[in-house]
């Protein structure tokens, strides 16, 4: 009986290699036969995928919706800027910095840790107080969280430039660097979700009454779930602000926190995969949009969408997806080996053995 | 000493008192049914024993440890597992996740899988459907699962919200017989709400009827139903009157 028990989580952590090798495959592809702008537009995509499942290990296992991971994100980023930029441009954009962070030039993977771990911090003060709440009241209050720090970093002239842009970030974020951070965070998310912690939050997703009537702590596990997944936003903020080389309050605002959730909810806010999936798909759809909106030239004649339209057909997208498929394309199912499959290669390795 | 104590109780929601000034001791070993009308605060009753509804007045002990202001998971941890009504179980999860799920406090995980084989063993079916969905489950098969993860946290005392609720009588029987079984063949003490109260004279066991949020009779569940009591609890008249009636 044990031996099935173990085949299944066997089968649960063939999910995370599965990704992997999806998202491996095709950063190859777009290495050996992609331009460079694909080259960036996947990298692009690999930071979403980062975002996107750290947000998938709050959302995805708590059921509580964040509206509130964008100001993670803004955390991890401005901290690695901090930590990375030549003393002299700090001297000059951000004055205020204290001595010891104006004369930091961290290597760029520290930094990029070093701002998920403040990400983290800020997620456990700022849970320890949000995760009181239950429903749909905690999800406000992580949307006020969200307009606190962009309140703060759009108005902390000397240490955050304000409004105005943070330039000159060593942009190091190509389509490996991402890929490595992404894989990082899938296989993270799949242990937790694995875990005791994270079978316990998913519980509590279902009945909170039966779960706490079964002994568990609610709000501890919703705390630890929100830490991992503020780790992994601040690092994805720190990636998305070495990407694009510039760092701006509102690059982390609205926008970046409604094409997030759109993701997962068009993936499947119910697994690990569907948040992936929904990614990948959704980002081809922009990248095509994107191009369209651009025009194409057939003989001559130009033709195009008008601008906007991008943002239209993604909503569309997502109304269609969820009248059709209300649970998301993945609707909760994990990309997974059978449990059969495990169990029979594993007999033929007993036999061959004897 | 009684294993379950509860002292002078009040349970409101808002301004409506839904338990009043009531008294109840289990002792340990007992099956004890909780019978009476709808709206008699017998749901309540298990909620506030259960930490899911505050009390207001009044305090609950189990083994003289003072329950009353715990929040469930530490009522829980302490020895006591609730079946809630309607089953509850975790649809979206697999079966042998929801076992699991009241085993994440217990650290000796050797001893979680000899109760899982254990649960395995007193319900087959939960251990052929293990890996499917609960919510794919039958009713009966859920209130089967929902009694064996109440078992997993390994309590003195489980309480049980109406387990007949929208199940056949055969299957109702298989439940009772389960829970009977269980209780010789580990200690428990059983609370369980339970609106046929010829039902519990069948099961046998100490029988409260409820009305208006309070005790309104007590005694052996066969007795009991024959008793005019029944009728007092449910039509509001008093004994007295009954018998002049007839």
């Amino acid at each position: 009986m044990r031996s099935q028990h173990a085949t299944n989580r066997l089968a649960s952590y063939s999910t995370p290699l599965i990704l992997a090798v999806l998202l491996v495959g095709l950063v190859v592809l777009v290495a050996v036969f992609g331009d460079r702008s694909l080259a960036r537009t996947a990298a692009e995509t690999l930071v979403r995928v980062t975002l996107v499942v750290s947000l998938w290990i709050f959302v995805g296992n708590s059921g509580v919706i964040s509206f509130g991971h964008a100001g993670y994100m803004a955390i991890g980023a401005y901290c690695s800027a901090w930590l990375t930029l030549k003393p002299q441009s700090k001297a000059l954009f951000l004055p205020d910095l204290p001595e010891w962070l104006m004369q930091a030039q961290w290597h760029v993977l520290p930094a990029a840790i070093a701002g998920g771990l403040l990400a983290a911090f800020i997620a456990l003060l700022s849970g320890a107080a949000i995760l009181r709440l239950s429903g749909i009241a905690a999800s406000i209050a992580t949307f006020a969280f969200l307009a606190i720090v962009n309140t703060v970093y759009s108005n902390w002239e000397g240490v955050t430039g304000a409004t105005s842009s943070v330039v000159g970030l060593p942009r190091y974020v190509d389509h490996w660097v991402a890929l490595g951070w992404a894989v990082a965070a899938i296989v993270a998310a799949n242990v937790y979700a694995n875990s005791a912690s994270g079978l316990a939050l998913r519980a509590t997703r279902e009945d909170e009454v039966a779960a706490r009537a079964s002994g568990i702590n609610m709000y501890r596990h919703r705390l630890l779930s929100l830490v991992i997944s503020g780790f992994f936003t601040g690092v994805s903020g720190a990636l998305l602000g070495h990407s694009i080389g510039v760092l701006n309050p509102d690059s982390f605002y609205l926008g970046i926190t409604f094409i997030s959730l759109a993701m997962l909810v068009i993936g499947g806010i119910g697994s690990l995969s569907g948040a992936v999936v929904g990614v990948l798909l959704l980002s081809v759809l922009i990248e095509l949009l994107v191009r369209a909106e651009q025009g194409i030239s057939i003989n001559e004649t130009q033709l195009a969408l008008p601008s906007g339209s991008q943002e239209i057909l993604i909503g569309i997208a997502m109304i269609v997806v969820l009248i059709v498929r209300p649970n998301g394309l993945t609707a909760g199912k994990e990309f997974k080996l059978k449990p059969q499959w495990l169990r029979q290669s594993r007999l033929v390795g007993a036999k061959s053995t004897n | 000493m009684s294993k379950l104590g509860v002292f002078d109780i009040a349970v409101r929601y808002g301004k409506v008192p839904a338990v009043n000034d009531l008294t109840l001791h289990v002792d340990e070993g007992e099956r004890v049914f909780v019978s009476g009308p709808n709206g008699a605060g017998k749901s309540s009753l298990l909620k506030a024993i259960s930490g899911a509804a505050a009390t207001s007045h009044g305090r609950i002990e189990l083994d003289g440890d003072l329950l009353t202001g715990r929040p469930p998971e530490a009522i829980a941890r302490l020895g006591i597992s609730m079946v809630p009504e309607g089953r509850d179980i975790f649809g979206s999860l697999t079966v042998e996740e929801n076992l699991r799920v009241g085993t994440g406090l217990r650290r000796d995980a050797e001893a979680v899988e000899e109760d899982i084989a254990e649960i395995y063993a007193n319900f087959p079916i939960l251990g052929e459907r293990r890996a499917a969905a609960a919510g794919a489950l039958s009713g009966g098969q859920q209130q089967m699962l929902a009694i064996g993860r109440a078992l997993m946290t390994n309590p003195k005392l489980i309480m049980v919200d109406e387990p007949s609720l929208g199940l056949a009588p055969k299957i109702v029987d298989q439940v009772y017989d389960t829970l009977c079984t269980l209780q010789e063949d580990r200690g428990l003490t059983l609370l369980i709400v339970e609106q046929s109260s010829l039902r519990a004279a069948r099961v046998g066991g100490r029988m409260v009827l409820m009305r208006g949020g309070r005790i309104v009779g007590e005694g052996n569940a066969a007795d009991m139903v024959d008793r005019d009591a029944l009728a007092a609890a449910y039509f509001g008249q008093s004994p007295e009157k009954t018998e002049t009636a007839t």
